[in-house]
């Protein structure tokens, strides 16, 4: 294999992260040694990984335009992929930025932001998998540093339980992927995303489409889809809160793109098959995440549901099967991306005396002591909710009129009448903040990073109706590669 | 004719220590029978004439994965009839899935037609060096994808077992080396009946 | 065709009893020369009245064994008992197949030979741990684990030294291992790799300094404690058989196996098996010295000189054998 400069170019951005990882490898092993607490070290760390995050953004730009292949075609790039996987790598800075290298919960050590950094990098190569072997490959090495980071706290009783369930049920779930992808090979003989799309050309064998459904399963557990959503609320409740960040933030980003590299790409000859499984997987995610979190008291619980009902929605768009699907689930992936990050710029702020709380009910009475912070609550659970014009309603907006262009009209209506049951939740939050008053306000003091990804991401909610419009234009350009 | 002879022998083998893995009631005994069975798939894989594979087979999962199990099992204090209670309780379900599974097993096998490409014949590269020479060129992508999981394993792993303890004295044996004898021995002249007095 | 089939089974079988017998034979007065070769050490005497210089020790000792009673503790897993030592024993007597003796003798030439030699030797560690846990006892379990603890850990770094021999052959066959060391023995250029290998295959053997699975002094005697009569004398054949075979195992990779140590007149009359013979007699020579003459490890002490310095040093060498080679151009290019 020749080493060129278009493998450079095209690789650059993760080429940038896996060095970077491997000195802070050495960073994390070696300072702590001669250090006394290992202070320093995660500053160091953590800033590395921040600037690695921002460099690797920048390298996205040097990506040449149009479709590339390298590595003997294992990996691919894309418009698609490149947008993408820039907002990946947003979504993880956002995350690592959150975290404060005094939060504790067992993530104040340098191997945590070590670990974070290794599943990026398996979410940039999942989203470039162009064979069945690079995507699981990929796929495991973003779900290894997750299951550990979930279980990071190792005090806590309920986070190593969320890292086991965690563990266990991806496992599973690979098993299932990997059963999959071994009949999907069988029948077509090649595990190349072109290849088996050309031998799909004549249409699909039994065996073919049993494959895919194991297949769609595996990745359906990856972004937590009803009904393989049930490890997300425990393992959001048990994980430390700034993971909890990362889990509601990235992975699904990366998991719905890989969705619809496979969908699109591989198996886009047999769209009708698929349809009908995500068609299920979307009214079944949408039901479970609206109904599942009406009654919860665990802030991070009620967002676990939220990302499930929110992964029903993209997955109506994914259903459509059409251009104008595909671009609505970038678009509606895109404001995921910065609700979920304000949502947890605001929880992460949540202390009473110094201690971290995730009650629902300690929101109470936050307008009183902390007005700006319930009103960035406000947007983002209105946001959540779609009501115009904030981003999230453009999301749905996009998502529900490509189903119905699709002419899956009875798959936007339970849309729409899900999210009027989500829309209950939301502002029950909001009446809480507002109307309720609380004995024991919670402390002050939000961090200055905190207070810089909220003002960011806000305002990412508040103003995007100005650039919905660059931005479907451009959505639909970048999906063009599968149509 | 041998090869096939010990075709089946190999594989009625390895299905029946898989058979035996799942159903017999030690789990110790359990370990040992995947240890037959990983060895049988062992001899099917130097039928393919894929002596190193079948090497590395024993070598890894036999020599060193397989120890790892056997010492978690014998270590572990699980009360198994507590778990077959459970076990039994989902039976039902799982039986169903089991079936379902079957029946799709069975549908897809007679739907097969066949049309994966065959075995590259060895020629005259043995297969140890067929394998280098892919492994490094066509796929050096997966092979240092592997290894970036291997090694984020490793730090998971220690991420989540090292604790730092107070109060631990380690043995530095770098300090110990430079200790020299002028530091560390005092020759006292001690009367007789006088004993030692503090080793000031 | 079926007398011709038979005739095969039979010259099959003479072949590999002429290699097992004298294998025996050769761990009996093994066990003899120990006793001797440290008496002397210790100036004793050792065993020397059964027969001229106690010439039929070893079997006056596999009569005695032969004639006591096999106990078979209450609460041990008996199938796994029995198999236990059965396991070590025949395992120490597989990896014989690929050992060449001379140019072309050598029971199997397979072309892995070195990975079926190591994959038989990571095998030792099950006979180990089924003789522990099936005991059922304390003592047997404790000296179990640490003895397979132990085993897996040196296995790590005498694969990376292998790996160091292989780079420098081209081949995983042991006789192209042994005849790329006409020039020159790999002793000279890999001689820590060389030291390193000697020491792991001590740690492998359970000898002495790494004889912790069997501390008399903590665990009575470790893993056979329990064991006795034939199924005693079978665990001792085999780590006796398994000295010797990593005896031979150091000679076919560092010492030149069947070749003669100078390529010239006098050296070259002696044929081959009687150089590879001596090899390996020194090199057990060595481990009863060894045993002879340094203290017991401890335990913390044994991990972290497998761990944390014979693994990243051979590793480290690995790199710079490969480099070397690369950068010399002298990359071997045998075929196959």
């Amino acid at each position: 294999m020749e080493f060129s400069q278009i493998t450079i170019s095209a690789a650059l951005p993760e080429f940038i992260l896996i060095s970077l990882a491997l000195v802070m490898v050495l960073i994390a092993a070696f300072a702590k040694q001669t250090e006394t607490d290992g202070e320093g070290s995660i500053k160091l760390v953590r800033t590395l990984s921040l600037l690695g995050y921002f460099a690797a953004f920048l390298a996205l730009f040097s990506v040449p335009d149009g479709r590339i292949v390298l590595f003997n075609e294992l990996f691919a790039v894309n418009d698609l992929v490149i947008y993408m996987k820039g907002l990946i790598l947003v979504g993880a800075f956002f995350a690592s930025w959150l975290v404060s290298e005094q939060w504790g919960e067992g993530v104040d050590r340098p191997e945590f932001h070590l670990l974070v950094l290794m599943a990026v990098i398996g979410m940039l190569l999942m989203v470039s998998a162009n064979n069945l072997i690079s995507l699981y490959m990929a796929l495991e090495l973003q779900s290894l540093p997750l299951y550990v980071v979930a279980a990071m706290r190792t005090s806590s009783l309920k986070s190593s339980e969320a890292g086991l369930k965690y563990f266990l049920l991806g496992a599973l779930s690979s098993g299932l992927l990997l059963y999959g992808a071994s009949l999907v090979y069988g029948f077509s003989g090649s595990t190349n995303f072109e290849a088996i799309a050309s031998s799909l050309s004549g249409g699909a064998s039994v065996g073919m489409i049993v494959g895919m459904v194991f297949l769609l399963s595996g990745l359906a557990f990856k972004i937590s889809a009803a009904p393989f959503h049930m490890w997300t609320p425990d393992v959001y409740e048990g994980a430390p809160t700034p993971v909890t960040a990362l889990f509601a933030i990235v992975p699904k980003v990366a998991g719905m793109t890989l969705l619809m590299n496979v969908t699109y790409s591989a198996f886009g000859n047999i769209t009708d098959q698929w349809m009908q499984i995500l068609i299920a997987l979307s009214v079944a995610s949408m039901i479970v995440g609206a109904t599942g979190a009406i009654m919860q008291q665990n802030i991070k619980r009620m967002l676990a549901y939220s990302s499930i009902a929110h992964m029903g929605y993209a997955l109506a768009g994914l259903a459509a099967g059409t251009s104008e699907g595909a671009s609505a689930v970038v678009i509606y992936m895109t404001t995921y991306v910065f609700m979920g990050a304000a949502a947890f710029g605001v929880i992460m702020t949540m202390r009473r005396e110094g201690t971290p709380v995730e009650k629902i009910s300690d929101l109470a009475g936050l307008s009183a002591s902390h007005p700006l912070l319930a009103a960035a609550m406000m947007v983002v659970m209105f946001s959540m909710a779609g009501i115009p014009p904030l981003a999230g309603f453009f999301g749905k907006w996009y998502v529900f009129l490509a189903a119905v262009n699709a002419g899956l009209i009875p798959l936007a209506v339970i849309g729409v009448l899900t999210s009027v049951i989500g829309a209950f939740y939301y502002l029950r939050i909001i009446r809480l903040m507002y109307f309720e008053d609380s004995d024991a306000p919670l402390d002050d003091g939000a961090s200055h990073q905190n207070r810089m990804i909220l003002i960011i991401s806000v305002g990412f909610i508040l103003l995007f109706f100005f650039g919905i419009g660059t931005l479907s234009q451009e959505a639909v350009s970048i999906v063009s590669v599968y149509f | 004719m041998l090869s096939s002879v010990f075709f089946y022998l190999f594989a009625g083998i390895c299905c029946l220590a898989g058979l035996m893995v799942v159903s017999s009631r030690n789990p110790v005994h359990s370990v040992l029978f995947l240890i037959l069975a990983f060895f049988n798939a062992a001899g099917l894989f130097i039928l393919l004439n894929a002596e190193f594979l079948a090497m590395l087979l024993v070598v890894v999962y036999v020599g060193a994965v397989a120890v790892l199990f056997l010492f978690v099992v014998m270590m572990l204090d699980i009360n198994y009839s507590e778990l077959r209670e459970g076990f039994q309780k989902y039976r039902s379900l799982g039986l169903l899935i089991g079936a379902v599974l079957l029946v799709e097993l069975f549908a897809t096998f007679f739907e097969y037609s066949g049309n994966v490409k065959s075995l590259p014949s060895p020629g005259a590269v043995h297969n140890t060096k067929a394998l280098g020479q892919v492994i490094y060129t066509d796929y050096i992508y997966l092979f240092q994808l592997a290894g970036l999981i291997l090694l984020v394993a490793m730090i998971g792993a220690i991420a989540l077992t090292l604790r730092k303890r107070s109060g631990v004295r380690k043995q530095v044996i770098a300090d110990q080396n430079s200790r020299t004898r002028a530091e560390t021995v005092k020759l006292a002249k001690v009367e007789t009946g006088a004993g030692v007095k503090e080793a000031s | 065709m079926i007398e011709h089939w038979l005739i095969d089974l039979a010259w099959m079988i003479a072949t590999i009893l002429a290699v097992v017998v004298p294998l025996l034979i050769a761990v009996a007065y093994l066990t003899l020369a120990e006793r001797r070769v440290i008496g002397f050490m210790q100036l004793r005497k050792g065993p020397n009245v059964v027969g001229p210089f106690g010439m039929f020790q070893p079997f006056a000792d596999a009569l005695k064994l032969m004639a006591k009673e096999t106990i078979l503790p209450a609460g041990a897993d008996k199938v796994v008992f029995i198999i236990a030592p059965m396991l070590t024993f025949v395992l120490a007597l597989v990896a014989w197949a690929v050992i060449p003796f001379d140019a072309g003798l050598v029971l199997a030439d397979i072309n892995v030979g070195i990975l079926y030699l190591f994959a038989i030797s990571s095998l030792g560690v099950y006979g180990v741990i089924m003789a522990g846990w099936a005991s059922n006892s304390k003592y047997a379990f404790l000296g179990a684990l640490r003895s397979a603890a132990q085993m897996v850990s040196y296995e790590v770094s005498m694969g990376l030294v292998i790996i160091n021999v292989l780079i420098c052959v081209g081949s995983l066959n042991l006789s192209d291992i042994i005849e790329a060391q006409r020039d020159m023995w790999f002793a000279l250029p890999l001689l820590p790799m060389f030291i390193v290998f000697f020491i792991s295959t001590l740690a492998e053997t359970n000898r002495a300094p790494f004889d912790l699975p069997e501390g008399e002094s903590e665990l009575v005697a470790g893993y056979f404690v329990e064991y006795s009569s034939m199924s005693f004398a079978l665990f001792f054949l085999g780590e006796y058989a398994n000295m010797i075979l990593m005896s031979a195992m150091t000679t076919v990779l560092f010492l030149g196996g069947w070749l003669p140590p100078f390529d010239f007149a006098p050296f070259t009359w002696i044929p081959g098996p009687i150089w590879f013979v001596l090899k390996i007699m020194l090199c057990l020579f060595v481990f009863l010295w060894v045993r002879a003459t340094t203290p017991r490890y401890r335990y913390d002490q044994l991990m972290r000189l497998g761990w944390k310095i014979f693994l990243p040093f051979s590793l480290i060498y690995v790199v710079l054998t490969a480099g070397f080679l690369m950068a010399f151009d002298k990359l071997p290019v045998i075929g196959g």
